[in-house]
């Protein structure tokens, strides 16, 4: 763990160090280029006058570009008592269920621009309600700067720095509104208390292969799930992933990843209310895949995607429950789930999805509390239809089937009604 | 021990990179018709790929990764701009190198060098899917594929200086073939002047432009709004046998629509290519022309 940390600083500081080394490098090349422009101007009117086209200047260009992601639901429960706890884990409030009702979700404000040529920068804000008695309140969700090419790391890498969702699996890096479903899979709201966006900085290379292969590796406070609670001084967590695609043909591909997440946290990870804390090491796995294929060559019409994604985590530390001493706990757990989603023309799609989690063995001393599975695996199975008038509106229906303890009392039948749209800047797609 | 195995993955890696001894340029085009302009300007010294092919709507592309492994090794990425590749390629772009990036000489957006029709006076998304920098479909104007062609070789002379007389050579055959091809055509095209159409989506707005076609409908409610049952039958109720010719067609635009209004007013949907490989003749730009003005004279010379 150290020298890993140890070897992450020493490549960041390389990259920034290198960039002043090859300054003089860079000298040299203007000076090349000043020399073509000049060449080019000599060669007379014809010439010079295709570029000035490029250059023209709007007044409006320099504000940020601001979209905005307004999305609201009706749930309805079919267990009115307090959801139960996931058999077996202690998760965050954000990996519960949500309230039922009437209600607005997360509302989004995202500003984003090139801040010159060297950087690029971005922030998103949610303001949300979590309860009728609560006041509104402001999510930072992201804010971040990034290299852009211009930065003269070697082609293909990068570096970003501030608070993002991170590169892990395939649905981090995505904004919940971008989802195929109206929730997230469990394993996402066990382990990433639904996202994980820490404060750190990645750094990331795409390989100059053929075939699409990208490695990257980061350094964060770790004062988020999977982790949370860090002790301020040094780097409370690293990552490191590797990911791989391509296409099949033309209208098929594939995209395979591998990530880890490893921190240790001092000052404990809460749960189920905060009656539960972890304290130590968390070393969270992760693999993802997906494919897509569009049958008739056009995924606007018609599309088929697969997707799924296997989380491992190991935890070695100790498990304190209401306060009542510190409990050691060495053990791994599993969670996945896998999702289809099939668009049948422009505007309706279906997809299905289950999920999984499957509990650790638990010391004698934490037998019979929340975090003893007693061998049963809690599961969720999501239905959803969704219409899309636009780019930019879409509504959607899901049922959803959450049995996270056993026995027929703790089988929740959750259906969903929900809008999305977003207004103003047209984002590209990440994919 | 995972710590072990995670570097020996990356390591891996490293050494799989292919030190692709590849002294092409290689040129990313975001649609067809741009990479077979490349290949006749840049001929054996140019290695062109197309991001999209003609059943596909080039609106609607994920930026899918084999895009992001081509686009990494770019050494000019050429496309028509005017926000037609908006929902995909800034991604993509982040990922290249510094020579593509927007205001390089790499990053070459057709639209930028020829005129551009229908710029919306108002732009409010209540309009349907308008862009703002007016219609992308630039290469569907004879014209205008001389103008991006003229561009093309200036940067390919720039960013490949040592073969400047290859594509300058290049160039000159182009030109005169294609000017040969355009007096050619004019001749062919006077019967079917003013005729009638409806269209799909607005696709085809600059061929119509240069084929003094009019439109009278479009079967999308609003650009980027597929068609409902309502506007459809709205359109049946204002148009009748002899209002109009014909309606057009793309090979990506669904055709429900289309064949429902045809069904009820006996008029002919007619597909037209709109790039390279959208029909089996189409497999150049004269090609493309000669296929698109074809299929028209057969549906409207009893028109």
């Amino acid at each position: 763990m150290f020298m890993y940390k140890l070897l992450i600083s020493f490549l960041i500081t390389f990259f920034v160090f290198t960039k002043f080394v090859i300054a003089d490098d860079l000298e040299d090349r203007v000076k090349e280029l000043e020399a073509k422009i000049d060449q080019m101007e000599n060669k007379g009117g014809g010439s010079a006058e295709g570029s000035s086209g490029s250059k023209k200047i709007y007044g409006n260009e320099f504000n940020p570009s601001i979209g905005i992601v307004l999305n609201g639901k009706y749930n309805n429960f079919s267990m009115k008592s307090a959801e139960p706890a996931v058999k077996g884990f202690a998760i965050g409030h954000e990996g519960e269920r949500g309230r039922e009702g009437l209600q607005l979700g997360e509302s989004e404000l995202n500003f984003s621009s090139n801040i010159d040529d060297k950087f690029y920068g971005s922030m998103t804000f949610a303001i949300v309600k979590e309860s009728d008695t609560s006041d509104d309140k402001v999510e930072f969700e992201e804010g971040y700067i990034m290299t852009t090419p211009n930065f003269n790391l070697p082609d293909g890498m990068s570096l970003k720095a501030g608070k993002a969702f991170w590169t892990l699996g395939y649905m981090n890096e995505h904004h919940a509104h971008a989802d195929d479903f109206a929730n997230r899979p469990l394993p996402y709201r066990v382990y990433l208390n639904k996202s994980w966006n820490d404060t750190g900085a990645e750094i990331s290379y795409t390989l100059p292969t053929d075939y699409y292969a990208e490695v990257g590796a980061g350094m964060f406070r770790g004062n988020d799930y999977p982790i949370k609670g860090p002790d301020g001084e040094s780097a409370g967590a690293i990552s490191a992933y590797a990911r791989v695609g391509g296409d099949i043909d033309q209208d098929q591909n594939w995209r395979l990843g591998v990530y880890i997440v490893d921190g240790e946290n001092s000052s404990g990870r809460k749960g189920n209310e905060d009656e539960i804390v972890f304290t130590g090491d968390t070393t969270l796995y992760v693999t993802d895949f997906r494919y897509s294929l569009a049958p008739t060559g056009n995924v606007r019409e018609q599309e088929l995607t697969l997707q799924a994604e296997l989380f491992a985590r190991n935890e070695d530390g100790t498990y304190n429950i209401d306060s009542g001493g510190e409990n050691q706990f060495n053990g791994t757990s599993y969670g996945w789930y896998v999702q289809s989603v099939y668009k049948f023309n422009a505007r309706w799609r279906g997809g299905l999805r289950y999920s999984q989690m499957e509990t650790p063995g638990v010391p004698t001393a934490l037998i019979g509390t929340d975090l003893d599975g007693e061998g049963y695996d809690p599961t969720s199975v999501a239905v959803m239809a969704d219409w899309t008038n636009s780019e930019f509106s879409r509504i959607r229906w899901q049922f959803n089937q959450d049995k996270l303890a056993s026995g027929s009392g703790s089988v929740d039948n959750q259906f969903t009604i929900q809008y999305i749209v977003s207004i103003g800047a047209h984002g590209a797609h990440k994919f | 021990m995972l710590k072990k195995l995670g570097a020996l993955i990356i390591i891996q890696f490293i050494f799989s990179t292919s030190l692709y001894a590849n002294d092409k340029l290689n040129i990313f085009a975001c649609e067809p018709e741009w990479k077979s302009l490349a290949e006749e300007i840049g001929g054996d010294m140019v290695k062109a790929f197309s991001a999209t092919h003609a059943k596909q709507d080039p609106h609607y592309i994920r930026a899918r990764p084999s895009l992001i492994s081509k686009i990494r090794r770019a050494d000019l990425i050429f496309c028509s701009g005017a926000g037609l590749e908006v929902g995909w390629m800034p991604i993509l772009v982040q990922k290249a190198r510094s020579q593509v990036q927007p205001g390089n000489i790499g990053y070459f957006m057709a639209s930028k060098y020829t005129p551009v029709i229908d710029i919306p006076n108002e732009i409010d998304r209540g309009h349907g899917d308008v862009h703002p920098e007016g219609n992308p479909h630039v290469h569907l104007d004879p014209h205008n594929i001389l103008l991006v062609a003229k561009e093309l070789n200036r940067r390919l002379s720039i960013i490949d200086s040592k073969n400047k007389s290859f594509y300058q050579e290049q160039y000159n055959n182009f030109v005169d073939k294609w000017q040969n091809s355009i007096l050619r055509w004019n001749k062919e095209i006077e019967s079917i002047k003013g005729k009638r159409i409806i269209i799909h989506h607005k696709s085809f707005d600059y061929l119509f432009n240069w084929l003094q076609l009019n439109e009278i409908a479009s079967l999308e409610v609003k650009p980027g709004i597929p068609p409902t049952a309502s506007h459809l039958k709205n359109i049946l109720e204002n148009t009748n046998k002899n209002s109009v010719d014909i309606i057009v067609v793309s090979p990506y635009d669904p055709t429900e629509g289309a064949l429902w209004l045809s069904e009820k007013t006996q008029i002919p949907v007619v597909t037209l290519p709109y790039t390279i490989g959208g029909n089996e003749e189409s497999n150049n730009l004269i090609a493309l022309f000669d296929s698109s003005i074809k299929i028209l004279q057969n549906a409207l010379y009893d028109k």
